[in-house]
């Protein structure tokens, strides 16, 4: 009898308010933290900023000029660049790796280590193996002499501090190929082989096996780690800080020397900077997945 | 035919036996230079390898030159080491008290919006971090909390807190509820049950968050950097200051191995401890 009325008890309660207590420190925590963030850029870019003395909300000064100068939309061309190459890049190579680890081949379990490497370590390290690496005094400029192709470093290409940015890109795809291998991999061992097996004996090449069975399969896996390493190359900072090509600089270390002139007055413009940062993520990851979702939509998953 | 065709799909083919080693040495190729960079007494370009090692110039350099800059007190390598260790720590400990309730709800219950909630979970996922991390310095610049631990140790949550409830959501899941019932049945209370039933069970999942939580704390540059406002260094602030002028000479190179050692002994520690579907998870689609 009472154990009945402990377990009923338990079940008959209304689940809501403590179903809403468990919910609320992480729900606290991020909606503080966002609002305020977001409530804050908004408005001190509209002209909001009383402890500098400047209060002329609601003024769209800062974004007219920010927007009406064509640096601006060089830098974002930069950023959208840098962002996309390397994300497309390692979404291919991420793909071939995964495709590759699900096979069985003498060392697996040692590969499975190493290929989670990048992952592991701070995207600072990246940039430093970049310097060594990529350098015009770097390895690869010394191999090149060794084998005869230059006789001076300035004769090297230049890969880091250039506009082309392929410093950044490289630094990115080395630090997100294993994320995005590891969201398709995962992906790929819950399907399982029976839908490629099945293709393959009704005679699909190999082909028409990876783009109309695998692919919509793993698809779901591509979106969300593609998303996530798109947006993480928006906003990033450093890489292109120290591998970029200088003036014009990526929207994020144009805000930062904004917010580091000795002009304070300066940090409205880098708050619409830092708006205008937050306003292109989120268009292009609506229409992506608004995109995404429309297809899923086509194929009666969702 | 149709059995070498099977063969073919099951076992790697040349391409892929090629691929693989490719990238195995596009991943771990860089740190070979960064290990003689640090060896090195002479190495001049265009020189493959150093014309003259540390050892044989031991006479004039107590310790390779790279490693006796790191060692000493002027790196500061000991103070961005503790300030690493200490902020993730705390992190994690946050991170998982206010995860580990929402993990259950979100694991096991069904609600309203319940789609739209995971979303928002995700958000910091995909919110460009230098903007929300320049916001957030204006707001805590306000509140005195720039340049505090308190202050970077908030903004870690951000990129943790993802993770850590993907994370411990998938542990729940995999854990029946019927040991719990069975211990309500024995009369146990609910904090019974819980400290010894449920977290035991959750223990394996539990400790995987939070290796995973410290990881990505101690890899974070950009929030410490902005929100730290240099008075408070981490190895990552550390390494940047110390190639931002974009050559890496040898003390550099030392203190990216070293920079590089968390995350190596954690994965040499633990390789499974990086949960698949905390990363296969989609967004609320």
């Amino acid at each position: 009898m009472t154990i009945e009325h402990g377990l009923t008890q338990g079940k008959a309660e209304p689940p809501s308010w403590r179903l809403l207590l468990e919910l609320a420190p992480i729900t606290l925590v991020l909606a503080l933290l966002f609002g305020a963030a977001t409530v804050l850029a908004v408005a001190q870019s509209l002209g909001f900023a009383p402890w500098y003395g400047i209060n002329t909300f609601p003024d769209f000064r800062y974004f007219a000029a920010l927007w009406g100068s064509g640096i601006f939309w060089v830098s974002l061309g930069l950023t959208l660049y840098y962002s996309l190459v390397s994300t497309i890049l390692a979404l291919v190579l991420a793909v071939l790796l995964s495709l590759a680890l699900i096979k069985a081949f003498p060392g697996k379990g040692l590969y499975k280590y190493i290929y989670k490497l990048p992952l592991m370590i701070p995207y600072t390290v990246g940039i430093a193996l970049a310097v060594i690496m990529l350098g015009n005094g770097g390895m690869m400029s010394r191999l090149a002499a060794s084998i005869g192709l230059i006789s001076d470093p300035s004769q090297f290409p230049r890969i880091l501090n250039t506009h082309a940015g392929w410093g950044i890109i490289a630094v990115y795809v080395w630090k997100q190929t294993p994320f995005i291998t590891l969201a398709v991999y995962a992906v790929l061992l819950g399907v399982g082989r029976e839908t490629d097996d099945a293709a393959a004996i009704l005679g699909a090449n190999r082909f028409q096996i990876f783009f109309q069975v695998t692919l919509p399969q793993i698809l779901p896996g591509i979106v969300s780690s593609t998303l996530i390493c798109f947006s993480f190359n928006l906003g990033a900072f450093e890489a292109p800080f120290i591998l970029g090509g200088g003036f014009p600089d990526t929207l994020p270390v144009v805000a930062w020397r904004y917010f580091n002139d000795a002009d304070y007055t300066l940090q409205l413009q880098g708050m619409a900077t830092v708006v205008s940062i937050g306003l292109v993520a989120g268009v292009i990851l609506f229409a992506y997945l608004a995109v995404y979702r429309r297809y899923e939509r086509q194929r009666g998953r969702a | 035919m149709a059995i070498r065709r099977r063969n073919d799909r099951v076992n790697l083919s040349p391409f892929q036996k090629f691929y693989l080693l490719v990238a195995g040495a596009v991943i771990i190729g860089p740190f070979v230079p960064l290990l003689i960079q640090s060896f090195a007494f002479q190495w001049d370009w265009p020189n493959v390898l150093p014309s003259e090692w540390w050892w044989s110039a031991r006479t004039r350099a107590r310790l390779p030159q790279g490693w006796d800059y790191v060692l000493s007190p002027y790196s500061r390598l000991l103070e961005a080491t503790v300030n690493t260790v200490a902020i993730g720590l705390v992190v994690m400990v946050i991170c998982l008290a206010i995860c580990l309730p929402a993990a259950r709800v979100l694991a096991r219950e069904k609600f309203r919006g319940k789609n739209g909630f995971e979303f928002f979970l995700s958000l910091p996922l995909i919110v460009p971090e230098s903007a929300i991390g320049i916001a957030l310095l204006m707001i805590f610049i306000r509140l005195g909390l720039a340049g505090s631990y308190a202050g970077i140790i908030i903004a870690h949550l951000i990129p943790t807190i993802p993770y850590m409830i993907r994370m411990l959501t998938a542990v729940y899941q995999g854990l029946g509820r019927e040991f719990e019932e069975q211990a309500y049945i024995l009369g146990a209370s609910r904090w019974q049950t819980l400290r010894m039933v449920t977290l035991p069970m959750l223990m394996p999942g539990v400790v995987a968050g939070c290796l995973f939580t410290f990881l990505v704390s101690t890899n974070i540059f950009l929030l410490t950097f902005f929100l730290g406002q240099g008075r408070i260094i981490t190895l990552p602030t550390l390494l940047f200051s110390k190639i931002s002028g974009g050559t890496l000479d040898a003390s550099a190179a030392g203190l990216t191995l070293l920079v590089s050692l968390p995350g190596i002994i954690l994965l040499i520690v633990s390789e499974r401890f990086i949960k698949e579907e905390a990363f296969g998870k989609g967004f609320g689609a």
